[in-house]
């Protein structure tokens, strides 16, 4: 266990001490901060004030918290992963006595850590000035822990879809193929609630939507523990997923050549 | 006692291409060898002849077809990351720093993955400093050190868990002369300091005449010879190649000792037999009788030590 501590420690300090990617990140957020008031303020306005149960103030919070979630994690990171496991570059991870994917897991968590902590100062501050305080204090204060699970199970799921490259030798398919569950049936782009019936239910019953959806709609004021629980669950799934994936792959690896 | 025990082990790795057509690759042909604890072993052959696949199995990264291994009386493979705790590895093509820290970030984080204490570890990054002449380096970022200085601080993080057997795959490839002189220096002291084992891959002749002091050659996955370096020396290491470049043209190269290979104007590459004559001689001769610009003296390629085992009498 002190290993993954000190590898999360290390993914802290080392994101902290870089603060250009932060301020380049943060400044991004802002940007779609803005993009996403303008857009919504018109969509609501045409649907008389409210659309799928969510008023300005409440979507602005969802906003929000669901882009902070997906902000904290590794941009490319099945990629990176894909890369490594196909360039033979993670049989130097393999020589270490401990779990390849539980540090590196580790370690990516303490980089989202400190994003996180930056864009929910910086986000929150944001999201007060355009839309006022948060619909519900009990939400927002269940909302700041799903943002972390909500990264954690992202984080989770990467090494899942990239460990698909121990078998293809490449995830860049896998990697644009994650992106796009993470945006719609996750939640990233918008609620659940506006998707077709049909596609919302099906994005319930899948994992995407506890890394932008559940952290979203407690910010908007939908203060259910339940919407946690579910999160957990979700978590634990996805780092076993994860766990096995590696440790199968691990054995099959096939590295030729220095 | 044995630090590695190896039997028949074999690798074949599976046909590539659309619906597997070609055919499968043997990379290990069924080695068998044993390592004595405290030993420097260079484990040597052309490109493709299988060493680094043979190291990636006695480190447990990969899988044999079929054979058996033992290192530190563990199965690699069965046992990886209890192995890992007690062997070192350092892969001249592959880094195991982290390039956005300083190499004493990385050791700080490999202590605790390696159950180092925080004493334990500023005692040995201190004395492995002082060793390897590298203390000044560890706070620069990674990304800011050459080749040869992120090898010391490489051998460093391979070193800082005290490990019984070092794996040093093609160690000083992209080394100048220098940085490969000093390094090579380094894995000697640190045999003879503490008794750490010595695997060390490489196709650079000179790596295995100052640092083994026995040699497996292995070619086509098949172990093909397996002696002491003298003995390797005297049998199979007699000559050196000179290549010179003079002042003007030579009217005639007729050196004792020596088979003009090439002469293209003026410069000329020649072969020394060594067991005929010392090679200083045969420097002080071509210095005395031209006017030499430039000199360089080398080993002749791992290619042809290889054609010599196999032209051998059986």
């Amino acid at each position: 266990m002190r290993a993954y501590l000190a590898g999360f420690d290390r993914g802290f300090r080392r994101t902290i001490a870089d603060p250009g990617d932060m301020a380049v990140r943060v400044g991004f957020f802002a940007i779609i901060l803005v993009v996403m008031v303008a857009l919504w303020r018109a969509a609501i306005a045409a649907h008389g004030g409210s659309i799928g149960g969510y008023d300005m103030r409440s979507l602005l919070w969802y906003v929000f918290a669901a882009q902070t979630a997906v902000l904290g994690v590794r941009p490319r990171s099945v990629e990176e992963i894909g890369d490594e496991i196909g360039s033979g570059a993670i049989a130097i991870q393999m020589l270490r006595p401990v779990s390849v994917v539980g540090l590196r897991i580790s370690i990516e968590l303490g980089e989202g850590a400190a994003r996180l902590l930056t864009a929910l100062i910086a986000g929150g501050m944001l999201t007060w000035w355009f839309a006022g305080p948060p619909p519900s204090a009990a939400g927002l204060a269940l909302a700041v822990p799903a943002v972390a699970l909500g990264c954690a199970a992202n984080v989770a799921s990467q090494h899942a879809f990239g460990a698909v490259a121990f078998w293809l030798l490449d995830a860049k398919s896998s990697w644009f193929f994650y992106q796009k569950l993470v945006f719609l049936p996750g939640g990233m782009l918008i609620p659940l609630e506006l998707l077709p019936h049909p596609l919302e239910l099906a994005s319930r019953l899948l994992p995407f939507a506890t890394m932008a959806y559940v952290p979203g709609r407690l910010a908007s004021g939908d203060a259910d523990p339940m919407l946690l629980a579910w999160q957990l669950g979700w978590l634990a799934a996805l780092m076993a997923i994860a766990v096995a994936a590696f440790a199968a792959g691990e054995r099959r690896l096939s590295v030729v050549g220095g | 006692m044995d630090a590695i025990v190896v039997d028949q082990l074999r690798k074949t790795f599976a046909g590539s291409g659309r619906m597997r057509k070609r055919a499968p690759v043997e990379a290990v042909a069924g080695i068998s060898f044993t390592v004595a604890a405290g030993e420097r072993l260079a484990y040597i052959g052309p490109n493709g002849a299988g060493k680094s696949t043979s190291i990636k199995m006695l480190t447990g990264i990969l899988h044999p077809s079929s054979g058996q291994a033992e290192v530190l009386g563990l199965v690699p493979w069965r046992q990886r990351r209890r192995l890992a705790g007690r062997i070192g590895t350092l892969f001249g093509q592959r880094s195991q720093l982290w390039f956005q820290l300083t190499p004493r970030q990385t050791y700080s984080l490999l202590a605790r993955i390696y159950r180092v204490t925080a004493d334990e570890e500023r005692a040995r990054i201190a004395e492995l400093g002082e060793l390897l002449d590298a203390g000044d380096l560890f706070d620069r970022p990674v990304r800011s050190l050459s080749l040869g200085q992120r090898m010391r601080c490489e051998l460093v993080a391979s070193m800082l868990h005290q490990p019984e057997v070092l794996f040093l795959d093609e160690p000083t490839i992209g080394l100048d002369l220098v940085a490969k002189s000093l390094f090579r220096d380094l894995i000697v002291r640190i045999n003879e300091e503490r008794g750490t084992t010595i695997l060390l891959t490489s196709h650079d002749v000179s790596d295995i005449e100052q640092v083994a002091r026995r040699v497996i050659v292995i070619n086509h996955g098949r172990l093909i010879y397996d002696d002491r370096v003298s003995q390797m020396r005297r049998t199979l290491l007699g000559t050196k190649m000179i290549d010179v470049r003079f002042a003007q043209p030579p009217d005639s190269l007729e050196i004792e000792g020596t088979r003009l290979v090439k002469l293209s104007g003026a410069g000329a590459k020649l072969v020394v037999d060594t067991t005929l004559r010392p090679i200083r001689s045969v420097l002080d001769d071509l210095l005395d009788r031209h006017e030499v610009v430039d000199i360089s003296v080398s080993d002749p390629p791992l290619e042809e030590i290889v054609s010599h085992i196999y032209a051998r009498p059986a």
